[in-house]
């Protein structure tokens, strides 16, 4: 590395800045983790938990099921092509952020539970659309990350079509 | 590029780039967990790795600010500082695009005083991005110290 070129001077402020920033990170008293934790699993799903703590949780195809007997809002976070081809029963579609909580809105309140999900425990557009929702005020966000494809692998009820 | 964009300017955007660097650099090198947060509401940095870029971007920004103002490696200085901020008009645009309303993290990463990405963000980056440009295509080097200018 040649600091008298412009592009070893470049490597030489992004080196200098890895040794300072990881360093740091290690002896300061609010120090973060290496890696951003992911999503917890949840134990219990008690919707009816009037205690105002937020929650964002993954939950399995069994809650899953559970939550959908109970009548709990299901958002389909894929694309169209998709959800035409076949969704949860009475899943809603994905949108534009503002039109999908308007949507959501005009059935529920920001309080009241929600199941998202997408296309297989691989996809990460349940847990980003999770996270949106949760910026913009929803507070019982559960995300079912084994999503269409283990739904409909279990045969649970389904629809294909708008 | 040669005769519009003399010494003084360059030295000029030098300072304006240097400093907005530095004071971007220091409430995010305050609150690492803030600005980890708000790297991941783009939703663009995967794996979790935006807990690493929150601990090494902000000290890039400083480093990158204080080259600029003092005048060390701006040659650079001046790169990074292009880097970064096509990387930052990418980022708030792709939110933009997929219509997801969060917070910049740009100079305040804490609950209060954050301000709202959008046009005007995207704008900002653009003026900074053509400065940092304006400062890698000068002709002549003044008040510089390493590389010692002439």
């Amino acid at each position: 590395m040649n600091i008298r070129t412009p592009l070893g001077q470049a490597a030489f402020f992004l080196i200098l800045s890895c040794i300072i920033g990881f360093g740091s990170n290690l002896v300061r008293e609010d120090k973060i983790p290496w890696i951003a934790p992911e999503l917890a699993t949840t134990e219990s799903l008690d919707v009816t938990d009037e205690t105002h703590e937020p929650i964002l949780a993954v939950i399995s195809l069994v809650q899953a099921k559970q939550l959908f007997d109970d009548g709990i809002l299901f958002v389909d976070a894929r694309d169209d092509a998709y959800y035409s081809k076949g969704h949860i029963q009475g899943a809603m579609k994905n949108a534009f952020l503002m039109e999908l909580i308007f949507n959501i809105e005009a059935r529920q309140s920001k309080a009241d539970p929600l199941v998202v999900y997408c296309g297989d425990p691989g996809c990460g557009d349940s847990e980003d659309l999770a996270y949106d929702l949760q910026d913009s005020g929803f507070t019982k966000l559960y995300v079912f990350k084994g999503g269409w494809l283990e739904w409909s692998k279990a045969g649970y009820p389904s629809e294909a079509g708008q | 590029m040669t005769r519009y964009f003399k010494v003084q300017v360059v030295f000029f955007f030098r300072l304006i780039v240097g400093i907005i660097f530095v004071y971007a650099s220091w409430d995010k090198i305050a609150h690492p967990a803030e600005f980890a947060k708000a790297i991941g509401n783009y939703h663009a940095v995967p794996f979790g790795l935006e807990n690493m870029m929150a601990m090494v971007l902000p000290w890039v920004e400083f480093l990158v600010g204080i080259g600029l103002i003092v005048g060390i490696m701006v040659d650079g200085a001046a790169i990074m500082s292009v880097v970064m901020n096509i990387v930052f008009i990418f980022a708030i645009s792709q939110a933009l695009a997929r219509g997801i309303s969060i917070e910049c993290g740009c100079f305040s990463v804490t609950a209060e005083g954050g301000d709202k990405i959008g046009l005007g963000t995207i704008v900002r980056d653009i003026v900074y991005l053509a400065m940092s440009l304006v400062i890698l295509n000068r002709q002549e080097r003044r008040l510089e110290f390493f590389p010692k200018s002439i």
